[in-house]
């Protein structure tokens, strides 16, 4: 008993150091999400512009929801990725749509004066189809494919590398 | 007279309930509903800061989940379903205090599997400690070194120098030896 126990001592704060090791060596800002491979939330918004929109009368094989804000600096980073999905795809294929983020519709529209882009941005009164789609802050961008279930999340500003291949790879799935 | 205002204090304390009545026939009323909506809200993490609930946290995303947790509490909702709710949309991050299921058990296992084998092995060492002391001198003295006549131990040296446990005072025969020495050199 008492041999075994010699030895099983110093072997003790092995697996705690290990849990310790694996807890620091994580990335705290990457966090988890329950959402994607799941539906994506209904939701019924009026765009900037007043008109109703639901994510079911979207007709568009992909929908690229970027959740984002006029006073949120990443923003303005991805934005021209944004600007080019809606020059290189077809309406029919990707839609690129905005939701507002704790947000003024007039620094939504100003920013969209500013920086360019021509598709619509719905407003989001309480947050609360962001809190639908567990957004943490923006941007925070959700594609959804053809039947309507989020396939990816993609926290912090894209590029349009990573957009390209995300959308393309949904696109492919669903045949050209 | 008294009767009537009697019967005017009665109606008076029942009135705001009556208004009530109301929230009531839905289930709660509202300050049942604010009450229940702080506690979930208390157990749950706020998204945009490190580790504060829902309640403390001033952040507009967590003043809009209070509002949220209230109207789904308001609309019927048991605070477990709010609380799945929230889960299904952010993960279990989203819970202050991981549910104890899976590998979520081990937070709450290990400091009390920690705490026991502590315990064990401190219960084994001091005993070991008790028991390697109470045979007496042999064990104490093993490390002694009966040091030569120059320099004579002096009063303070003796008193730091270990001696029987039992407390019985006398010496040890090695202790007596060492006297005898003494006193043979100064002869």
């Amino acid at each position: 008993m008492k041999r075994f126990g010699r030895w099983l001592i110093p072997l003790l704060p092995i697996p705690a150091l290990a849990l310790l090791a694996f807890g620091l060596t994580r990335d705290v800002q990457v966090l988890p999400s329950a959402i994607v491979g799941e539906a994506a939330p209904e939701f019924h918004l009026e765009t900037m512009a007043g008109d109703s929109l639901t994510l079911a009368g979207l007709d568009a094989r992909v929908v690229v929801l970027n959740f984002w804000a006029s006073w949120c600096i990443p923003c303005r980073q991805e934005h021209p990725a944004l600007v080019r999905a809606t020059e290189v795809y077809d309406d029919s294929n990707v839609r690129v749509l905005g939701v507002l983020y704790q947000d003024t519709p007039e620094g939504a529209e100003r920013f969209m004066r500013r920086f360019g882009g021509e598709w619509e941005t719905v407003l989001d009164p309480g947050t609360r189809t962001a809190i639908d789609f567990g957004v943490y802050g923006v941007p925070e961008t959700f594609f959804i494919d053809a039947d309507r279930r989020i396939a990816y999340k993609h926290i912090g500003p894209l590029s349009w590398e990573i957009l390209q291949t995300k959308v393309d790879s949904l696109l492919a799935v669903g045949g050209a | 007279m008294r009767r009537l205002a009697l019967l005017v204090f009665l109606l008076l304390m029942l009135a705001p309930e009556s208004a009530l009545a109301w929230k009531q026939e839905e289930g709660m009323s509202a300050a049942e509903v604010d009450q229940l909506s702080a506690e979930v809200a208390a157990q749950l993490r706020c998204p945009v800061c490190r580790n504060q609930s829902v309640l403390e946290s001033s952040s507009g995303l967590a003043r809009e989940m209070q509002s949220v947790i209230r109207d789904r509490l308001a609309s019927g909702e048991t605070p477990e379903e709010v609380r799945a709710y929230f889960v299904s949309r952010y993960g279990n991050w989203i819970l202050l205090k991981p549910e104890p299921k899976g590998i979520n058990l081990l937070v709450y296992l290990l400091p009390v599997a920690a705490l026991l084998f502590g315990g064990v092995l401190l219960y084994y060492r001091i005993r070991r400690w008790t028991g390697a002391t109470a045979p007496g001198p042999q064990a104490s003295l093993a490390g002694l070194e009966v040091p030569d006549a120059d320099p004579a131990p002096t009063q303070e040296g003796r008193a730091a120098e270990p001696t029987s446990p039992d407390g019985d005072g006398g010496l040890s025969e090695e202790e007596e030896e060492w006297i005898r020495q003494q006193i043979g050199s100064l002869g």
